[in-house]
């Protein structure tokens, strides 16, 4: 019966190639804005690490001023100061744990004709790379020890790798960053995060970084600070010690807790810790410290842009709109069948036969529409590639996923569409219409 | 007074050139009712087509009341059908979404009649054809001899000079064909010129004149009761 | 008025609802989201519009990190700032710490009293020198602009703060509200609660880096020289030389001394593109969509309208017969799209309502302007009259003679 009705279905649209081939764009159009918008949504709220986001714990301590929250209406400071975050560290409290810096410098290259440049650092713990799963290309990570050293050691990226030292393995070798030479000890394969989740104070959407090293350098070489910087009063006293010790927030913190119970543990730990500070005279604020894992802190930061959750809204009435001009044509076009459909319901076609073989041919357009509002889609990414410029890029893939979706709403939205007009025509009466014809 | 002279009607495709009409003469005096009969394609409904301004010709002269067809343009020409002309359908011809009063409406509104006057008229002359107590019924809740009547009523509402009727019967079984044609000999008692198309011959012979139209010529304007086929009534 | 069949037309559509029903609500959406998308785009427009106070079309700005053990801020700074105005071509350079409307920057918080709880107006905070006023073309509208003898270095890790400031006018009003801006010469504020800086002069216009944030036009310039290996050079050129000069500049600077890098060379006209490319692709897009969507509506009514005059083909044809001129037949389909569109609009009018609240409750957009609803109004409905024409046209020309036709 189903290849039947297909045939009947491809019959009657060639039948009327015009219209069709309106319904059809209608729904291209349609399900081509609404998958642009949806892909790039998708990808803005895609989870990153999707198997341990629920065990990745950011943390906010609230240790902002007596007079007013550092965010209305009473959120604790997107950072975290200096001094706590190596106090969190010193505590090891966590089964992983990472505080992090960005900043940049300059590296120089062993060979004197390969011109020194300047590289984003990021600055962290020798947890950090199991902790996000940093993929190794070659060597591997630093450990604690390196840290609470202070030894010069260094993840490098792949792209630097290439760099500097021509793809080759440096694992071993030294490298010169801001002046001071340091040991490769691993360097990543590409790592592309969307969203780099792990810090997002400046963008949810920036690549990894070109270099890694230990947190310590921050002090031992008075590396400037990356990202935002923000005080609730000024450091006490001068130089770079006086604002490491400020209540200058300029850090972010994250702690892997594998369980609830790890987790509730955790919790008490920052309020005990809270609690101590307050004794020293800081933490002016009632307690209220934070731990959000992946998702609820991407949510937090809306990684998700306004634009783009408006944009996909409209996108949807948009499609909406494309329905209801499909429904007004597929009424118009089965209404001018009523004399074919009386005569099959006068030899005896079931009235769910002549229902089924509209709503075949409502999908069968759907289908068709939805197809090319899949290269629709694509053209739409490559337009918002075009307009936001090529730090978006991660976002603007249409993957397996995205063009099942794509396969189905077209779907589902045609034999919506197709529904109301199929009744409408499977309701004409038999014979009524073949006298006066 | 409705005047064709040597009327000529050709169709040209790329190939054949067809002569729908050719030496057409007619002269229709007021007050006649004239049936056309004739074999299937001899040219009937092109002639009232062309009679009814619903077609332009070829060649000849048409004079419908001192108007010479030829030299009217498409508004001068719809306004004189409304005006002058009343049209009768084999197929009635009705606008199914519309109720009676609406349907009967439609030339008057064409006329731009004040709204009293319109409902005068459309009263009048539906409860003339017996449906006066159904204005607000859609046609397809009539019978066709019922369907008949509305669009007998939509024609004599404006009041025309002429009507012409297309096989005002032949959608009709014959009880019903009957009693359209005794409404027809009314109206036509009342002063209004009749030209009805038929293919019988028995309507025809209830006429004053018939003009029998073969291969796009009059072969034979016979009074109805020297016709050949006149029934032994 | 007889002729204008309203009744009639009224009356055969409800015999139809489902069909106009349809056109309606489709009207109706697409003129909830065009009206919504224009009240964007217009004001991502008028967003776009407001002037930085630089010479955009010819400045632009480098960064320039030296490296190595022997570098020496201070002598380079000094000597590039030389070498640059030196430069032919060039109206003026300074050194800043950061690029009007670029994105990145530095912000704090002014009382105009000292204590805890004094309440604070933010600004942006540019450090240079007396060259400040011609590189970033401001005029000081009231008081005096920066002399050489104020400017100071400000050493790596120096937290205190110079004794003079000079203001933008807008800052100045929002410091004190009270009294006209020009009397905020010679006012003292604080920094950090406790630090006292006097206002010397005010500037007309200079805008923040941050082209989002609701304080862009506070700026705030202290007379400084930064001390740091990583510094940026604004520099202003006279018309035209602007992309010659970036080119020479940057090798005359790498060549003057080696030992560093010079990055990120790049126009105002670029960083203002960038900066506002967000707002300039929501416009692209919506744009595009309101084209689209007006296209698929108007599409929809010449397919739904060329439908019906098919499949009323004989009714125009006994319409004809009646007595129609062509021009009442045009007029019906017309009449019939206003009146369909008519009842679309009414229900568009309240959904664009909505939608501008719901979009108010969950974005961050304002309340439209209220005559956008009825451009939107007029816009579709002559949309909508355009796309019956055609179709109607078609209408027009059935011959009468059909209506006798047998089918």
């Amino acid at each position: 019966m189903f290849s039947y009705y297909l045939k009947l279905s491809l019959k009657s649209i060639r039948k009327n190639p015009y219209l069709s081939g309106l319904m059809m764009i209608a729904i291209a159009l349609g399900i081509g804005a609404s998958m642009t918008t949806i892909t790039v949504n998708y990808l803005m709220s895609s989870n990153p690490i999707p198997h341990k986001s629920e065990q990745l714990y950011y943390v906010q301590l609230d240790s902002w001023s007596p007079h007013f929250p550092a965010q209305e209406p009473n959120e604790p400071p997107d950072q975290m100061t200096w001094r706590d975050a190596n106090n969190l560290m010193d505590a090891q409290q966590a089964f992983r744990q990472t505080a992090m810096a960005s900043s940049g410098a300059v590296i120089e290259p062993p060979d004197r004709d390969n011109k020194p440049f300047m590289a984003s650092l990021r600055l962290n713990f020798a947890d950090f790379f199991p902790m996000f799963d940093a993929p190794f290309l070659y060597g591997r990570a630093w450990e604690y020890a390196d840290d609470k050293a202070g030894n010069y050691v260094a993840v490098i990226s792949k792209e630097t790798n290439d760099r500097v030292f021509g793809g080759e393995n440096s694992v071993g070798r030294p490298i010169t960053i801001g002046g001071q030479q340091f040991t490769v000890t691993g360097v990543l394969d590409d790592w592309v995060l969307v969203p780099r989740f792990y810090d997002v104070t400046t963008g949810a959407f920036k690549g990894t970084e070109d270099v890694y090293i230990p947190f310590a350098m921050k002090e031992l070489m008075q590396l400037p600070n990356g990202g935002n910087t923000n005080c609730w009063k000024s450091p006490e006293g001068e130089g770079f010690e006086a604002f490491l010790q400020s209540e200058c927030v300029n850090y972010q913190m994250w702690v892997e807790l594998p369980t609830q119970a790890d987790k509730n543990a955790y919790m008490a730990f920052l309020n005990a810790y809270a609690e101590e500070q307050k004794a020293l005279g800081r933490f002016p604020r009632p307690l209220n410290n934070r731990l959000s894992d992946v998702m609820t802190w991407m949510e937090n930061q809306e990684v998700v842009a306004d634009d783009a959750q408006m944009m996909m809204w409209m996108a949807f009435l948009f499609l909406l709109v494309c329905l209801l001009n499909t429904i007004g044509l597929l009424l118009s076009k089965f209404a001018t069948r009523t004399g074919d459909i009386a005569l099959r319901r006068a030899i005896g076609s079931p009235r769910s036969a002549i229902f089924s073989q509209y709503v075949m041919e409502s999908a069968l357009i759907g289908v068709i529409g939805g197809l090319l509002g899949l290269g629709l889609a694509l053209l739409g990414l490559q337009g918002i590639k075009q307009l936001y410029g090529s730090f978006v890029s991660d976002l603007v893939e249409l993957d397996l996923t995205m063009v099942m979706l794509a396969i189905a709403l077209s779907i589902v939205a045609s034999i919506l569409a197709g529904c109301y007009p199929a009744w409408r025509a499977c309701s004409v009466p038999p014979a009524s219409n073949l006298k006066t014809q | 007074m409705l005047i064709m002279t040597n009327l000529e009607k050709t169709f040209r495709t790329d190939l054949v050139e067809t002569h729908a009409l050719r030496d057409f003469n007619l002269e229709v005096k007021e007050g006649d009712f004239v049936s056309v009969t004739g074999p299937s394609g001899s040219g009937k409904t092109t002639f009232l087509n062309i009679a009814g301004l619903l077609e332009s010709y070829t060649g000849g002269t048409y004079m419908l009341d001192d108007y010479n067809v030829a030299t009217l343009n498409d508004k001068q020409r719809s306004r004189l059908r409304n005006e002058k002309i009343g049209f009768i359908f084999q197929s009635f011809n009705l606008i199914p979404d519309l109720n009676l009063f609406d349907n009967v409406d439609v030339p008057l509104r064409y006329r731009g009649l004040g709204s009293a006057e319109r409902k005068k008229r459309i009263t009048e002359s539906l409860e003339k054809v017996g449906l006066g107590n159904r204005m607000k019924h859609l046609p397809s809740q009539l019978s066709g001899g019922q369907q008949q009547r509305v669009a007998i009523a939509r024609a004599l509402a404006g009041e025309p000079r002429f009507l012409l009727a297309d096989e005002p019967t032949g959608n009709l079984d014959s009880q019903m064909a009957k009693s359209v044609m005794t409404l027809l000999k009314e109206i036509n008692l009342q002063g209004t010129t009749i030209i009805m198309v038929t293919h019988d011959p028995e309507l025809a012979m209830q006429t004053s004149r018939n003009v029998f139209v073969k291969d796009g010529k009059i072969c034979d304007a016979a009074d109805v009761h020297t016709m050949p086929l006149a029934s032994n009534q | 008025m007889s002729r204008w069949e309203l009744g009639p037309i009224l009356r055969a559509m409800t015999r139809n609802k489902v069909g106009a029903i349809l056109i309606a609500l489709q009207i109706a959406v697409t003129m909830t989201i065009i009206v919504n998308a224009a009240y964007i785009i217009v004001e991502r427009h008028t967003m776009m519009q407001r002037d930085s106070g630089l010479d955009e079309q010819n400045s632009f700005y480098l960064t320039t990190t030296g490296f190595g053990a022997d570098f020496e801020p201070k002598r380079v700074i000094t000597e590039d700032l030389d070498l640059i105005r030196r430069t032919p071509g060039v109206v003026d350079a300074i050194q800043i710490n950061a690029i009007p409307i670029s994105g990145g920057g530095w912000s704090m918080s002014l009382t105009t009293e000292t204590g805890d709880d004094a309440d604070d107006v933010n600004t942006a905070n540019y450090m240079t020198d007396e060259h400040g006023s011609n590189a970033l073309d401001f005029n000081i509208i009231a008081g005096s602009d920066f002399v050489a003898s104020d400017v100071r270095w400000r050493e790596r890790n120096q937290t205190d703060w110079p004794d003079k400031a000079l203001v933008t006018k807008a800052l100045a009003e929002s410091l004190f509200p009270e009294s006209p801006w020009q009397e905020s010469v010679g006012k003292t504020v604080y920094i950090a609660e406790d630090e006292p800086v006097i206002i010397t002069g005010i500037i007309d216009k200079l805008q923040a880096p941050w082209i989002g944030w609701s304080n862009l036009e506070h700026a705030m310039i202290t007379p400084e020289y930064l001390v740091s290996e990583s510094t940026r050079y604004f520099i202003r050129t006279e018309p035209g030389q602007r992309d010659r000069l970036m080119a020479e500049l940057e090798s005359t600077l790498a060549d003057k001394y080696p030992n560093r890098i010079i990055r990120d060379v790049t126009t105002l006209t670029d960083t203002r593109e960038r900066s506002y490319r967000q707002h300039s692709a929501m416009i692209t897009i919506l744009t595009t969509v309101m084209f689209l969507l007006t296209l698929v509506t108007a599409v929809g009514i010449v397919g739904l309208t060329s439908f019906n005059v098919n499949r009323r083909k004989k009714q125009i044809g006994t319409r004809r017969a009646l007595g129609a001129t062509q021009g009442a037949i045009i007029r019906y389909f017309m009449l019939e799209n206003l009146l369909i569109s008519a009842g679309g609009l009414l229900l568009g009018v309240v959904l664009t309502i909505a939608l501008n609240m719901a979009l108010i409750e969950w974005f961050s957009i304002t309340a439209l302007d209220w005559f956008y609803i009825p451009i939107g109004v007029v816009v579709l409905w002559v949309v909508g009259q355009l796309a019956v024409l055609g179709p109607a046209l078609r209408a027009s020309r059935v011959p009468p003679a059909i209506a006798t036709r047998t089918v």
